[in-house]
């Protein structure tokens, strides 16, 4: 009977150690996302003229649809107008701007001179959330600064904006999308990113 | 030639006296209240210079920038960024930034002279880098509000608290004090070489963006930020914009499970 005892004990200290060796949001799992993210464009810029443009699209797919929290960037990015849109309006949305987020990396990085991407630090924010700062090397020009703000949820981290350089994507974005919606309606605005997704593709001189 | 110099002056004084007017009402862009209110103005004369640029500046730096060899292109961009470096010197000091002060001007003093009259960067290497700063960052680091987004005929985009480094760019300039038949074809140059160097970014711009004008107003916005905070903004302020503008907190993410 205390031979049992000691054996849950031990049991359970192992447990709680094992546990908190692999502690579910810890700060190296934000980093391992980022560099997951880095080592799919790298493939991508390295093959990129074999691949074409679906090619990268359909490579990045993956990873950026489960590393990046698309539901929460849309809601953000559409601030006070997401409540005035119905669920079928909000997840059509959301889907598109998945399509257009991998449509502009497919079509950004598509050759490759030497680059590489160096992770630098991490840095804590409010609520849990983490910025991994890193730096894109190109040996034709001056390094990129690139910040992921991440967000833990549910045991795994998500990419929730990308800063270039001191400039907030999904500030960006808010400001632009704000003006179509408050000018010419939701519609328009769904309108035009399905026209720049054809774009992208179509421009990309390598498909 | 003294026609020319004045009108440059008439030019600047009526630019300051807009600066005075512009960062008279300064609030701060991008989140609180109307980040651009002079945004029917600002419109008009992105409308101007876009249409100038797609007509004419752009087709002739893509030529340029075809036909011209790198080392060139270097050379030049060297040359020009030299000659205005000693604004940067200048508000750098202004700014207290003693050591960074010292190192610009030593930057211009080596490469203006090993460095050819400045086509060659010998500084940089020297552990001498190039640093960003104008008279805008300048009266920020003094506590005076960087103003109103503006958009010049012309120039392009600026704050109302940095134009008057349009006056301390130019006067800081040596290529001010150079005749007009000099001056023309150089500043041409200039123009062409510069706008070559932009290609990469507009051509960004024009694929991303839904709304140009919005999308050069925030990034050029959040870049004066970035450099007034010399790279290193709070990072406090990037997760501002999950705070909810209704006071929703983004924190439920209603992340869809992913197949």
């Amino acid at each position: 009977m205390r031979a049992l005892t000691i054996s849950i004990k031990h049991f359970i200290a192992v447990f709680l150690l094992f546990y908190s060796a692999c502690s579910p949001a810890g700060e190296a799992d934000a980093v391992a996302v980022v560099e997951e993210l880095h080592a799919a464009l790298l493939n991508v810029m390295q093959q990129a003229e074999p691949l074409g443009f679906q090619g990268r699209y359909d490579t990045l797919a993956p990873v950026i649809q489960s590393r990046f929290d698309t539901p929460l960037i849309a809601k953000v990015i559409l601030s006070r107008y997401w409540d005035e849109l119905d669920e079928q309006q909000q997840n059509r949305f959301i889907e598109l701007f998945k399509r257009l987020s991998i449509a502009t990396y497919a079509s950004r990085f598509d050759d490759y001179s030497g680059e590489s991407f160096k992770t630098i630090s991490v840095e804590e924010l409010k609520k849990g959330r983490q910025l991994v700062k890193t730096e894109l090397i190109s040996p034709k020009s001056k390094p990129v600064r690139l910040e992921y703000l991440m967000h833990p949820n549910e045991g795994n981290w998500y990419i929730i904006s990308v800063i270039a350089d001191g400039v907030n994507d999904l500030s960006l974005k808010r400001a632009e999308y704000a003006v179509i919606i408050n000018d010419k309606g939701f519609d328009n605005l769904v309108g035009e990113l399905e026209k720049k997704i054809q774009e992208l593709g179509d421009s990309s001189p390598k498909s | 030639m003294l026609l020319t110099r004045l009108n440059h002056l008439i030019k600047i004084f009526l630019i300051l006296i807009c600066f005075g007017l512009v960062s008279g009402c300064a609030t701060t862009q991008t989140t609180a209240g109307d980040p651009d209110p002079l945004e029917p103005v600002n419109r008009a004369s992105y409308s101007f210079n876009d249409t100038l640029d797609v007509y004419l500046l752009k087709p002739v730096a893509e030529t340029y920038a075809e036909y011209t060899p790198e080392l060139v292109r270097d050379g030049l961009t060297n040359f020009f960024d030299n000659l205005a470096y000693l604004n940067v010197v200048l508000n750098s000091l202004l700014q207290g930034k003693i050591d960074q002060g010292l190192s610009d001007a030593t930057r211009f003093i080596f490469n203006s002279t090993i460095g050819l009259a400045g086509l060659v960067d010998v500084a940089t290497p020297m552990g001498l880098p190039e640093h960003e700063e104008d008279f805008g960052q300048t009266l920020e680091a003094w506590g005076i509000n960087e103003g109103l987004y503006v958009v010049l005929p012309l120039h392009g985009s600026d704050t109302g608290g940095n134009l008057p480094n349009l006056a301390t760019s130019f006067f800081l300039n040596p290529l001010t004090y150079v005749t007009g038949v000099v001056l023309f074809p150089l500043s041409a140059v200039n123009i062409i070489n510069k706008r070559a160097n932009l290609l990469e970014a507009t051509n960004i711009r024009d694929e991303a963006a839904v709304d140009p004008y919005s999308f050069t107003r925030e990034a050029y916005l959040q870049r004066r930020q970035y450099l007034i905070y010399d790279s290193n903004p709070p990072v406090e302020g990037y997760d501002d914009i999950f705070e909810g503008e209704d006071g929703t907190a983004g924190e439920e993410s209603g992340v869809l499970k992913i197949e």
